[in-house]
């Protein structure tokens, strides 16, 4: 039974931070996932991470943009941590090896993402988040911090009500494992998978949010869902809108620009929540399923140079060539804003269990999170949960054994079960049709009650689903079922939450409650984990040095 | 569309051996071959092992062998992947070893490969205040080389990894490079040693298949012959922790340089030794067998040797 001081959930780019921090702090830590370090999420990410770097540009004005990016929902003391912290943020990046681009003057490169009135974004070509995740491995190797790959977490382990480890899976051997520790940090990453399509990878099912709901931590601004406009045609991968911070258009099936009638400053770079939610419109009110991204009028050997990754998607996926022809896009789930509510140091309510990542909810993205902001929120709350993590007090905890034969039990009754009515694939396929249908970037009071009676219907069933494989070893069916435990878990309170919220803002248009209301929804919507479902509450949203105005890009 | 699937099945601990299992299955017209492998596993056999996480074709956790040519199975479009049959066939990339079907030990094959060239930045000295002030150029070649998403493509496409699988290989030979091109790294000389024990760099024989396999455009046979001129530029010599491997390589350019070709037999004595080269008996016998030794043994100089030599003194006067 591997014993560690932190246990870290999760090995992508927040969770590695996260370990790193505690390993300098003198702590054991050790990192568990489902997937090698280099092949979690993060590394998708391209266009960049914010720090106000150069000149002309001050944290301030960072954080300013970040508020309103999030349409006031961001907690402001947090947002400023964030900002504050960037600029170390990306230095130690530079110290540990990123290739950042560099000006001609020497110093960092920046560009525009979407929703920033300045060039913010420090950036790698068109691969910052997987140069930034190759270099956390570097630096876990470095210090020779224990992965543990291909272990799927089923379980926390509690004493006396505090998270002193966890159970996994190993996917090789199909053994059932407890791992103790005096902290555990979820950094598991978001929810998208929820939906059908998404730009998600695989692995980015919630578990971790799943897993703290059930524990008893609340989930904060769970119908705060991105969508990204640029998911292309057939599977939905997304090209980064970096591309529209280079002066792209979106058009619409009459040939239209229409992102200057929701934006009329900024057209397709105002934040992805107006853009997404314009394409939605645009393509809902037509027969055409997918609006044109056009990039024929830019310079298509800069594109090629500058974006060598997303000009090989754009050519094996849609099969397009981008100088001659537009390429086919609509919005798909890419982020979730919300997560498991924690303070600014990852503690989660549920003791010596903290998150950090894309499975928290770190209060600085709000309604909506501007590109540049994940990496480095990713970042910068990972090591303020790793610093934490790692000055939990030792304890040994007992309770162990009862625990870990019991989730053997659980887990063995799921594999030899008998055989049941259906599998999970279809039923993950159904619930993330139905989510994408009733509650994407438009929502409304039936849409919404559709899809609560849709993921009751489809829970049911799943309680009397089952799996074929009966084997030991790399046995994916039962991850994959485990999974749609979690992503009808988080697909419930997304759904709940989104009808508690009766106004629009960011992310969340309400087509019945079509306006933001301050007075009344100026605060963040939290779900708490009841037998008969999620019971909705709220709480103020913190508001420092940015008063909630109007928001026009 | 209608596709057939033969998929790769082996389970080593059930014993036997891999076998084509044909599965046929209703596709969308753009479905990826990914796309198929999990409509298998979710609809036809959950049995079905194989990985995949980013979806995007760059996290390269999807590298497979399909229709008999090594690619990402999420940017393998089925329509373009079927072979005269007009199926798809989809099994491991070669000379890995098979954990369960379409799943492989990367750990042995790639991971612990790149663990072995110290891939960490290794500064020479604190840092500065801010960022270090470079020029871009300087960091492109760095940025190139870290384009790579480890998919093993580059070593399936190697010459030696099937003879020797404990060569390096261009997959972690890259990751090397990619410090020794890096102006932040203080460990040059230290790594260049590494590199230069037997496995390593010179093991390579630029036969370009990495550049031809290599999905990401990266030319890590360049990047080796890189390394290589880096060594040379830096006066630092093979086997510069092994005598043997010293030996073999001054043996071999003093034999040259006086009679203007190898001197096998020199080579063998000075490599192994007088005392050692009795263990070379069973390889002479078996030369000797099949008309290799020449007995008595002779090596002439060659025509043109003495232009030979003065290309070795041109050079080594030139050196550091």
């Amino acid at each position: 039974m591997p014993k560690h001081s932190v246990l870290i959930v999760g090995a992508g780019i927040s969770g590695m931070r996260a370990a790193l921090a505690a390993h300098d702090r003198g702590s054991d830590v050790a990192l568990i996932s489902k997937v090698h370090p280099l092949r979690t999420h993060g590394g998708t990410s391209q266009g960049g991470i914010n720090a106000a770097v150069r000149d002309g540009d001050d944290v301030d004005l960072h954080g300013a943009e970040t508020v309103k990016g999030a349409d006031y929902l961001a907690d402001q003391d947090a947002v400023e941590l964030l900002t504050g912290a960037a600029p170390r943020a990306v230095i130690a990046l530079d110290h540990w090896g990123v290739p950042f681009n560099r000006d001609p003057t020497g110093r960092f490169d920046t560009r525009s993402l979407c929703g920033a009135t300045r060039p913010r974004a420090c950036f790698v070509d068109d691969m910052t988040g997987h140069a930034i995740l190759q270099v956390l491995w570097e630096q876990v190797l470095k210090a020779a911090i224990p992965v543990y790959d291909e272990w799927v977490v089923t379980k926390p382990l509690l004493d006396d009500g505090a998270c002193v480890g966890v159970v996994a899976i190993e996917v090789a051997s199909g053994k059932v494992e407890a791992f103790t520790a005096d902290a555990v940090v979820l950094a598991t990453g978001g929810c998208a998978r929820v939906y059908e399509p998404t730009g998600a990878a695989y692995g980015v099912t919630g578990d971790g949010v799943a897993l703290a709901y059930q524990t008893g931590a609340a989930l904060m601004d769970m119908e705060m869902v991105q969508f990204h406009p640029l998911g292309i045609r057939g599977s939905g991968m997304i090209l980064t809108d970096a591309l529209l911070g280079l002066g792209g258009h979106l058009v619409n099936k009459g040939g239209e620009r229409f992102a200057l009638k929701y934006a009329p400053t900024l057209g397709e770079r105002a934040p992805r929540d107006i853009v997404a939610r314009a394409a939605e419109e645009e393509i809902v009110g037509g027969p055409a399923e997918f609006m044109a991204l056009d990039l024929r009028h830019l310079d298509g050997e800069e594109l090629k140079r500058r974006f060598p990754f997303t000009s090989n998607i754009i050519k094996t996926q849609a099969g397009v060539d981008p100088a001659k022809d537009t390429v086919p896009v609509r919005p798909v789930a890419h982020r979730t804003m919300g997560g498991i509510q924690v303070d600014s140091d990852g503690a989660t309510g549920v003791a010596r269990l903290y998150a950090s990542g894309g499975c928290a909810d770190t209060r600085v993205h709000g309604a909506n999170g501007l590109g540049g902001n994940w990496l480095l929120e990713a970042l910068v709350f990972g090591e303020r949960a790793g610093l934490a993590a790692a000055r939990q007090e030792a304890l040994s905890a007992k309770g162990i054994y009862t625990q870990l034969e019991d989730e053997r039990r659980r887990i063995a009754a799921i594999v030899d079960g008998p055989g049941g009515p259906e599998r999970a694939g279809p039923i993950r396929s159904e619930l993330g049709r139905v989510m994408r249908r009733c509650v994407g970037p438009l929502r409304d009071a039936s849409s919404l009650q559709e899809a609560a009676t849709k993921i009751r219907e489809l829970s049911a069933r799943y309680g009397k689903a089952c799996i074929t494989n009966k084997g030991k070893r790399y046995n994916y069916e039962l991850g994959a079922f485990l999974e749609l435990e979690s992503l009808l878990s988080v697909g419930e309170v997304i759904v709940a939450a989104a009808r508690f919220r009766e106004e629009s803002r960011g992310a969340h248009v309400r087509r019945d409650h079509p306006v933001r209301d301050d007075a009344r929804w100026l605060v963040h919507t939290v779900a708490s984990l009841r037998p008969d479902g999620p019971a909705m509450t709220s709480k103020p949203v913190v508001v420092t040095k940015w008063k909630p105005e109007g928001r026009q890009y | 569309m209608q596709a057939t699937f033969k998929v790769s099945r082996y389970d080593p601990e059930a014993g036997g051996k891999p076998s084509l299992q044909p599965y046929t299955l209703e596709l969308p017209e753009d479905a990826t071959v990914l796309d198929g492998l999990f409509k298998i596993r979710e609809e036809l056999d959950g049995s079905l092992a194989f990985r995949a996480s980013c979806n995007r074709g760059f996290c390269g956790e999807c590298t497979l062998r399909i229709s008999r040519g090594g690619r990402l199975a999420c940017m393998t479009r089925v329509a373009t992947a079927r072979t005269k049959d007009g199926e798809v066939t989809v099994e491991p990339i070669r000379y890995v070893r098979v954990l369960k079907d379409l799943v492989y030990d990367v750990d042995r094959s790639l991971w612990q490969k790149i663990k072995a060239v110290e891939p960490w930045l290794q500064p020479a000295g604190a840092p500065p205040d801010r960022e270090h002030v470079l020029d871009d150029e300087q960091l492109r070649p760095v940025r190139n080389a870290m384009k790579c998403y480890h998919c093993g493509l580059c070593d399936e496409g190697c010459s030696v990894i099937p003879f020797d699988n404990t060569f390096l290989g261009p997959a972690a030979l890259t990751k090397a490079y990619r410090f020794l091109a890096d102006p932040r790294d203080g460990a040059h000389a230290h790594r260049l040693r590494g590199l230069g024990e037997p496995r390593g760099m010179w093991d390579c024989v630029h036969c370009y298949e990495a550049d031809e396999h290599c999905p990401r455009g990266i030319d890590p046979t360049h990047r080796i012959l890189d390394l290589r001129e880096m060594a040379i530029g830096m006066g630092i010599k093979s086997g510069a922790t092994n005598p043997q491997v010293a030996r073999h390589y001054e043996s071999f350019a003093a034999s040259v340089k006086k009679s203007g070709w190898l001197d096998e037999g020199r080579l063998a004595l000075e490599t192994w030794g007088v005392g050692r080269i009795f263990g070379l008996l069973p390889v002479a016998w078996r030369a000797l067998q099949r008309g290799k030794l020449p007995i008595p043994y002779r090596h002439p100089k060659r025509a043109g040797a003495e232009r030979i030599g003065r290309i070795f003194e041109k050079v080594e006067r030139r050196k550091p």
